[in-house]
């Protein structure tokens, strides 16, 4: 009774516990595109021939793999701000930028498995057909690169989903911060929890079973 | 002209290449034929400079390739068609995209002009009523053709073939041949690395026998099938004829 209680308690809250999921999915989306785009380039730094690039490339996807996401937020959101003077900082903005360039260190090493997938006969019939760098990979490379590590990509966005709970660390009203803003309101905190948690999981079923049904639409065109 | 003189190449202490030179004519068709890890396609491949030969010059009409920079050399390419063993199509693009994409992207053709010269390549192929589908949807010698018909979107003056029926069904082997054998009587200048001794015989107006990276006869087709001068070419043609 007790727990029926609980959840009656905060029901007027429910909704905005269940709104902070658009937070949730638009951290996911932005950090996910800028992730793509820093991660394309940087995949193209470690593939190609320029050593200066390429330890740039290698530098950058060694510290952010190398060190814990809530670390490289808090670096982003307190240190950086308080050393460079700035006062108001929007936090969610910082959450995306901060999120994409982490998940761009994670994707370039996708992509540049997926582009070191594509038959090197590929590069060779461009080259042979006088088409020059850019272009080829553009046109050639990435387009078949991009479809073999499709299902990757999508898990790679289900685990940012996932992982932007911790931007309640710098008090982004996502879904994550807002049962803990509501269980503190309550001081109940099992209900408001509860409605998170299995709100994740639902979004991340949701995810998964897109991913899966776009994997087999591709493998069918094959 | 293509001129290759003295060319070497070496995968890391393998001597691919052993001083070998070739020149072509225009209008000529060189077969150049030989046992597998002879150097052949290696050799070929030299030519456009898709591998980069540790010594010797290729020459291209009057330039010469191994001296140029690496944008330079994608520019003599443009006149050089290359077809592979295995064809090397454009999966994610359809037949006819195949054929518009360099010269749209390189030759700066307008859309129009692409597809007019790719349609009547198809139609040369015999293959126009796949201009529409992919890649995946061909066979293999219509994948051959397909691939054909691209290196000459580029209005080529070379050709090169490197064993363009080795990875064929033996039933496709004809339809492909017959499409290198009208291009070779158009007067193409043309380099084939091949296994089909009765095509060589039929196309070529030089046969040229590699073996362990050398070239080691030079011959008119009658003169090398009915009577090679080296013990080596011997051996080979008595295994394979």
């Amino acid at each position: 009774m007790n727990l029926i209680d609980g959840f009656r308690t905060i029901a007027p809250s429910i909704p905005y516990i269940i709104n902070g999921i658009w937070v949730t999915l638009e951290i996911a989306l932005f950090a996910s595109i800028i992730g793509f785009v820093v991660g394309t380039i940087l995949s193209l730094c470690k593939i190609g021939r320029n050593k200066l690039l390429n330890g740039f490339a290698r530098g950058y996807t060694s510290i952010f793999r190398g060190t814990p996401l809530i670390m490289q937020l808090a670096l982003a959101y307190f240190a950086i701000p308080q050393l460079l003077g700035i006062n108001t900082v929007n936090a969610f903005i910082v959450a995306v930028i901060t999120f994409g360039l982490n998940s761009g260190a994670y994707m370039s090493e996708i992509i540049r498995s997926g582009i070191n997938a594509v038959d090197k006969g590929q590069f060779e019939a461009a080259s042979a057909l006088g088409v020059r760098y850019w272009p080829m990979m553009k046109d050639i490379i990435l387009p078949q690169a991009i479809k073999n590590i499709l299902p990757a990509m999508m898990n790679e966005f289900i685990t940012l989903t996932k992982e932007s709970a911790i931007v309640s660390t710098i008090s982004v009203t996502d879904m994550m911060r807002r049962s803990q803003i509501v269980s503190a309101q309550y001081y109940t905190y099992f209900p408001p929890m509860f409605i998170a948690f299995i709100l994740y999981w639902l979004v991340v079923m949701i995810l998964t079973f897109l991913g899966g049904r776009l994997e087999r639409r591709l493998a069918r065109s094959d | 002209m293509i001129k290759a003189e003295h060319i070497y190449k070496n995968f890391g202490n393998v001597q691919v290449l052993k001083d070998v030179s070739l020149e072509v004519k225009n209008s000529e068709v060189v077969v150049i034929i030989g046992p597998s890890g002879s150097g052949k396609s290696t050799f070929l491949r030299c030519i456009n400079l898709l591998e980069k030969p540790a010594k010797g010059t290729v020459r291209i009409d009057e330039q010469e390739m191994t001296a140029l920079r690496k944008s330079q050399i994608i520019k003599v390419r443009e006149k050089v068609g290359m077809v592979f063993q295995h064809f090397h199509l454009f999966p994610h693009k359809t037949v006819l995209e195949n054929l518009t994409y360099a010269p749209m992207k390189v030759k700066g053709l307008s859309r129009e002009q692409a597809e007019e010269r790719a349609r009547k390549l198809l139609n040369q192929v015999g293959l126009s009523e796949k201009a529409n589908q992919y890649p995946s949807k061909l066979s293999g010698g219509q994948k051959q053709r397909v691939a054909i018909a691209r290196a000459l979107a580029m209005e080529p003056e070379y050709m090169l073939f490197d064993e363009p029926t080795s990875a064929l069904d033996p039933e496709m082997v004809k339809e492909v041949l017959e499409v290198i054998q009208s291009l070779a009587e158009s007067g193409m200048t043309m380099i084939i690395v091949t296994h089909e001794m009765g095509f060589a015989k039929q196309v070529a107006d030089k046969v040229v026998f590699m073996d362990d990276g050398r070239i080691l006869e030079t011959a008119a087709p009658d003169q090398f099938f009915s009577a090679p001068k080296t013990e080596r070419a011997k051996e080979f043609l008595e295994k394979i004829l």
